[in-house]
This record gives structure tokens, C-alpha cells and sequence, in this order.
């Protein structure tokens, strides 16, 4: 239905961030916490938003907004990841010299645009999205403007980020001359009907590949994404990891599983994303290996995530994508959140060499970081082994049987890296005091929610999967 | 008259890229840059392309090429430093020159007859884009106004002073 109501969720992001804006100049030093508590509020407006919307399939702008139920769905699971991440920042921030208001506000305007890009399937819409989400972004990772890493890690992601754009855009204007059209559908369907322009089309796909292949940082253009999220104040990284993530698979997957429906004419691109994931899930694993830093071996465990979503793709499975998303979503935040709580004024821990007894010196955050990482590593009764055996059982039934070899090596391999965070924290005698400050209720609330997130998901998941089934039934999009 | 200013015009251009490319004094080369835009705007507006024209000559000659000046003022390089001369990028260059020739035949064969002016005559004329710009792509056109409005909140709190603790 064409209805101006379809703008609500956008519009409401957008208010909040201008609200947040004004409400900055006036407010003192002390009072910035009543910001986040402004900015939860409109997000829970437009969650419920989101929720009231379901099955209206309301649609604006000849179509160029069409809130369908997965956009919906996808709506608002980044609206949970941002609530979560404003709950996990409140206290950071003042912590680590960071308080700035526009701090929730480029975080808002970063998801206003996540919700254009997974709401339109006109490539000039989602470009548009794609730039706010990514300007905003670029500013969130130099917030803390005294650290020298903080501020590498903007200008690297603001270079590269460019760059991938470029290519972004350059894809776009291929498609273009390929099929004479912007809208995904009309796309997909230009290039199936193998037109003379077929090289053109190929041409224009591989570069939005790159595009949003550095996005949703796949193996071989991943290399910014360790520098960027150790750098980055760590609740910004626990958003880059999530939200640039899902919603550049929100793209894929509305042009690339109608696309791959034809499989004679896709085959190249078929072969191309196959070896994507194979390497994105060699790679980001064995390298994670190395890594001492907690940031760092979070950073290649999200590289690695995103070729188990690429399987997902490859599958043309669009409700384990889902599924792998939301659950991916609640764990990666925990784990997150689980660093910052291990932090005092001026001082984070991030080395593994801190992590040495936390697990008894602090219970309840050892024990919740544990489950995380459990559940990132793929085992029972977490959503983490839920969504890796939809995705890799629906690769399996597509007949992608060597994929889901290498992917069942590589997340073996990657047992070893998150058991070892594990085993420092519970069978390794600390060598100094690591003093936290524990009074910090909003992130003990986000921790919590994410627990209870990844629980659900993995012991009941049927009302989530309903939910997604519906979602996906209103095919093709 | 078209043909006359066509090429004053392409002399200009030409003429004022090669002193780009020769001049060694940073401010020179950015002032050729400016006159060689300012030469490609009059050329798309003699091919009837108004709208390109203006954008050709605000965008380019006016910010971009503000932008370079104040890099070049800022980081103070007014000789510039030469590109390291090594034989190999010599070969690439020539290699890569010598296919954008071909590119460039290859583009312009069949193309050279004169184009009916019936063709030309809704061309990016600012009357059609501005009428698309508000009905067609009115969403893309509103969400440009958030993109700027989060750029700048981005620059402006990456550069301003820090209030005292």
C-alpha cells in the first residue's frame, strides 16, 4: 500500500538524531546521559514502529521505500543492535574522555541510514543510505581524538571506505548501461534475460561485489578491519561489527539469491562468491590464531562470521541468513560488552595477558563472556550452533558439500582462539591486580539482554524462526 | 560562430593542461587546472548541455579546485616534489596512454557525423532535472540532505576545541 506512514521508521531516526543535536547545546556536561536516555526512547518507538507495520507491506516513493517483512525484520534488529550499543556506551564514554552528544547522534543518523539501505531495492537509494551510514561511521571511529589509534583507524576507514564507495558507484553505472535500470528486480532480471551487454553486467556485479565486500569485510578486502576496530572506541566496534555487516547482506541477499535462481547464466559469479567465503573462512580464522589483543581477535572472528554468512548466500537460503544475523547480532554485542565492563577511568583491558583470572576475581563477567564466546565458536545450547547448522545444513541440501567442509575445519580452527580467551580467564594465576569499575548498570542490562538473546535463540528458537519464515515468504521482496 | 569558439575553446583547454603538466610551481599548475575547467564547462555548453556546464565550472573550477589550493597551501609545497623517475613507470605510462588512444578511436569511429539537434534538445536542460529530481528521485534527493547534514556533524566534532573538564 502506498502510504505516506511507510516513512515513519526513518523519519523517527532522523528526528531523534536533530532532537539529540539541539538538546546537546543545552544541556551541561553532567546532564549528556539524559541524551541516550532521549535516543533509547525514539529507537523503542520505532521498534514499535516496526512491529505495528507487520504484513501491511506499506510502500512509498513509487516504491523506492517498501517496508516488506523482511525489511521490517531487518529494521528492527538494527534498531536492537543500536539500543544495545547506546546501552553499553552510556558509561564508556564518560569513562574514556569521550562525551560528546553527537556521539549518539552520528549513531542514530549511522542507523537512519542502515534502515534506508535494507528498506528500498533501488541501488541509488541504497547507495544514498549506504554513504550516511558510512560518513557517520568514519567520525564514530576518531571520537577519541587523544588516541593515536583512534585516530588512525578513521582515516583508514574514511580512505578505504572511499574507495570502496567508488567502486560501489562505478558497479552501479555499469548496471546501468547494463540493463537500464537502478532497481534490484529489474537488474537481476536484465542480466537473466542475457542480454548483448552480458560482460557489461558481469563487470558491473564484481564491483558492487567489492563495494560491499569491504563493507561486510570478506577475505581479500578485510584489511582495514583489524586497525579500524582496535581502534575505534570499542562500542563503536561492536556496531561496525554488527550493522555495516547485516545490512550489506540485506544487499547481497536481494541481488544475489534471485540471481542465483538462474544458475547457467550466474556461474561466474557463483564460482567468484564461492571462493569469497572459502578464503574469508580459511583466512580469518588462522590468522584470528595469532592474535593477542582481545579487539583484534574479535575483529578476525567477525571477518571470519562474515564468510559462514557468504555460505548462507551461496546456499540462496535466506532465513538461516537471517537467523545467522540476529544471533550473530546478540553474541558479538555480548562480547563486547563483556571488554568494556572490564574497564576503569582511562584504562581499558584488552590484552590477553588481563584477562588472567577475571573469570574468578569477577563471576558474573567471566561467566556471561564465556557463553559468548561459546556461542561465537558454534556450540550447543547457544543461538551461535543453531545458526551455523542452518547455514551450513542448507548448504549442504544445495549440494555445496566442500564449502561446508572447509567451514566446518575453519570454525574447528576457530574453537581454538575463543577457548583460549576462555582458558585465561579460569586456569591461568593473574600476575597483577586489573581493577574495573563495576558501577555501571546499563551495560549489566545490555549484557544481560544479550545473554537472554543468545539463550533464546539457541534453546527456543521456534518463535524467532516463525517470525523469520514469515518475513521471507513475501518473496521477492 | 560555433565552430570558431569550439576551437578557441579546445586550443585554450589543451594549451593550459600541458602547462599544468609542465609547470613545476604548485600554484601554476592549480591555476591551469582552473582555466582548463572553466574550458571544458564553455565546451559541454556548446554542446547543449547547460546544467553540466554550470556544475562543470561551480563544482570543479570553484570547490575542488579550492581544495587543492589549500592543500598546497597548507602542506606549503610550492616547488613540487618530482615523481621518482624509474624506466618501468616510464613503459607503463606509455603502454597505458597508448590504449586510451585506441579507446579513444575505437570510441569516436561511427560517432563523428554530426548529431541532429533534435537529439540534443532535452539534454540535461536544468528544467528536467530539477522536474525529475522532484518527482522521480524525490527520496534519493531528501536523503542527500541527511547525508550532508551527517557529514558535517561528523567533521565539525572530529576538529572542534574540546570544552574543559
Amino acid at each position: 500500500m502506498n502510504t505516506i506512514y511507510a516513512l515513519f521508521p526513518v523519519l523517527i531516526i532522523v528526528a531523534a538524531s536533530l532532537l539529540v543535536m539541539i538538546l546537546e547545546v543545552f544541556l551541561k556536561r553532567e546532564d549528556r546521559s539524559y541524551l541516550a536516555y532521549i535516543s533509547l526512547l525514539f529507537l523503542i518507538a520505532a521498534a514499535a514502529g516496526c512491529v505495528k507495520f507487520w504484513d501491511k507491506g506499506y510502500s512509498y516513493f513509487d516504491g523506492n521505500l517498501s517496508l516488506s517483512n523482511l525489511s521490517l525484520f531487518f529494521c528492527f534488529i538494527l534498531i536492537i543492535a543500536t539500543f544495545l550499543v547506546i546501552l553499553i556506551s552510556m558509561k564508556y564514554l564518560t569513562l574514556q574522555n569521550a562525551n560528546y552528544g553527537e556521539y549518539y547522534v552520528l549513531l542514530l543518523f549511522a542507523l537512519s541510514g542502515m534502515i534506508i539501505m535494507v528498506s528500498s531495492s533501488d541501488l541509488i537509494v541504497i547507495f544514498l543510505g549506504l554513504e550516511v551510514l558510512s560518513l557517520s561511521s568514519y567520525a564514530l571511529a576518531g571520537l577519541r581524538r587523544e588516541d593515536e589509534k583512534s585516530n588512525e583507524a578513521a582515516v583508514k576507514y574514511f580512505l578505504l571506505g572511499s574507495f570502496a564507495s567508488a567502486f560501489l558507484v562505478f558497479g552501479i553505472a555499469f548496471l546501468y548501461g547494463a540493463t537500464q535500470a537502478t532497481a534490484i528486480p529489474s537488474i537481476v532480471e536484465g542480466l537473466q534475460s542475457g542480454s548483448s551487454f552480458g560482460t557489461l553486467g558481469l563487470v558491473g556485479l564484481g564491483l558492487v561485489v567489492i563495494g560491499f565486500g569491504f563493507k561486510v569485510a570478506v577475505v581479500p578486502f578485510h584489511m582495514w578491519t583489524p586497525d579500524v576496530y582496535q581502534g575505534a572506541p570499542t562500542p563503536i566496534t561492536a556496531f561496525f561489527s554488527v550493522g555495516p555487516k547485516a545490512v550489506g547482506f540485506a544487499v547481497l541477499l536481494r541481488i544475489f539469491i534471485p540471481y542465483f535462481k538462474d544458475a547457467l547464466e550466474s556461474q561466474l559469479m557463483f564460482g567468484l562468491l564461492w571462493i569469497i567465503a572459502a578464503i574469508t573462512m580459511i583466512a580469518g580464522n588462522l590468522i584470528a590464531l595469532r592474535q593477542t589483543n582481545v579487539k583484534r581477535i574479535l575483529a578476525y572472528s567477525s571477518i571470519a562470521h562474515a564468510g559462514y554468512l557468504m555460505v548462507a548466500i551461496l546456499a540462496q537460503d535466506t532465513q538461516s541468513l537471517v537467523f545467522y544475523l540476529t544471533a550473530y547480532l546478540f553474541m558479538n554485542i555480548g562480547a563486547f560488552a563483556a571488554v568494556i565492563a572490564l574497564g576503569k577511568k582511562d584504562h581499558e583491558y584488552l590484552e590477553l595477558e588481563d584477562y588472567k583470572g577475571i573469570g574468578f576475581r569477577y563471576p558474573w563477567i567471566g561467566a556471561t563472556f564465556a557463553v559468548f564466546l561459546i556461542s561465537l565458536a558454534g556450540f550447543p545450547p547457544t543461538g551461535g550452533f543453531l545458526a551455523k547448522f542452518y547455514v551450513f545444513s542448507a548448504a549442504v541440501r544445495q549440494g555445496l558439500v566442500s564449502l561446508v567442509i572447509i567451514g566446518v575445519l575453519a570454525s574447528l580452527v576457530s574453537v581454538f582462539y575463543y577457548l583460549r580467551i576462555i582458558i585465561y580467564m579460569y586456569m591461568k594465576e593473574p600476575s597483577y591486580d586489573v581493577e574495573i569499575n563495576i558501577d555501571n548498570p546499563s551495560l549489566f542490562l545490555a549484557l544481560f539482554l544479550c545473554l537472554y538473546g543468545v539463550l533464546q535463540l539457541g534453546i527456543f528458537p521456534g518463535n524467532i524462526l516463525v517470525l523469520i519464515s514469515q518475513a521471507v515468504a513475501a518473496l521477492p521482496f | 560562430m560555433a565552430h570558431f569558439l569550439f576551437f578557441l575553446l579546445a586550443i585554450i583547454c589543451i594549451a593550459s593542461v600541458l602547462g599544468m603538466i609542465i609547470s613545476k610551481d604548485q600554484a601554476y599548475t592549480a591555476l591551469f587546472l582552473i582555466v582548463a575547467f572553466v574550458c571544458m564547462g564553455g565546451l559541454f555548453g556548446l554542446l547543449e548541455a547547460p546544467f553540466i556546464a554550470a556544475v562543470q565550472i561551480i563544482i570543479y573550477a570553484g570547490a575542488i579546485m579550492i581544495l587543492f589550493i589549500f592543500v598546497v597551501m597548507m602542506i606549503n609545497l610550492r616547488k613540487g616534489v618530482g615523481p621518482e623517475k624509474k624506466k618501468w613507470t616510464m613503459y607503463f605510462a606509455v603502454v597505458i596512454a597508448a590504449v586510451l588512444v585506441v579507446e579513444l578511436v575505437l570510441t569516436l569511429k561511427g560517432t563523428l557525423e554530426p548529431i541532429s539537434s533534435a537529439a540534443l534538445e532535452s539534454l540535461g536542460s536544468p528544467t528536467d532535472l530539477g522536474r525529475l529530481l522532484f518527482t522521480k528521485y524525490l527520496y534519493p534527493f531528501e536523503i542527500t540532505s541527511i547525508l550532508i547534514i551527517a557529514a558535517l556533524v561528523g567533521a565539525i566534532v572530529l576538529v572542534k576545541k574540546r570544552d574543559k573538564e
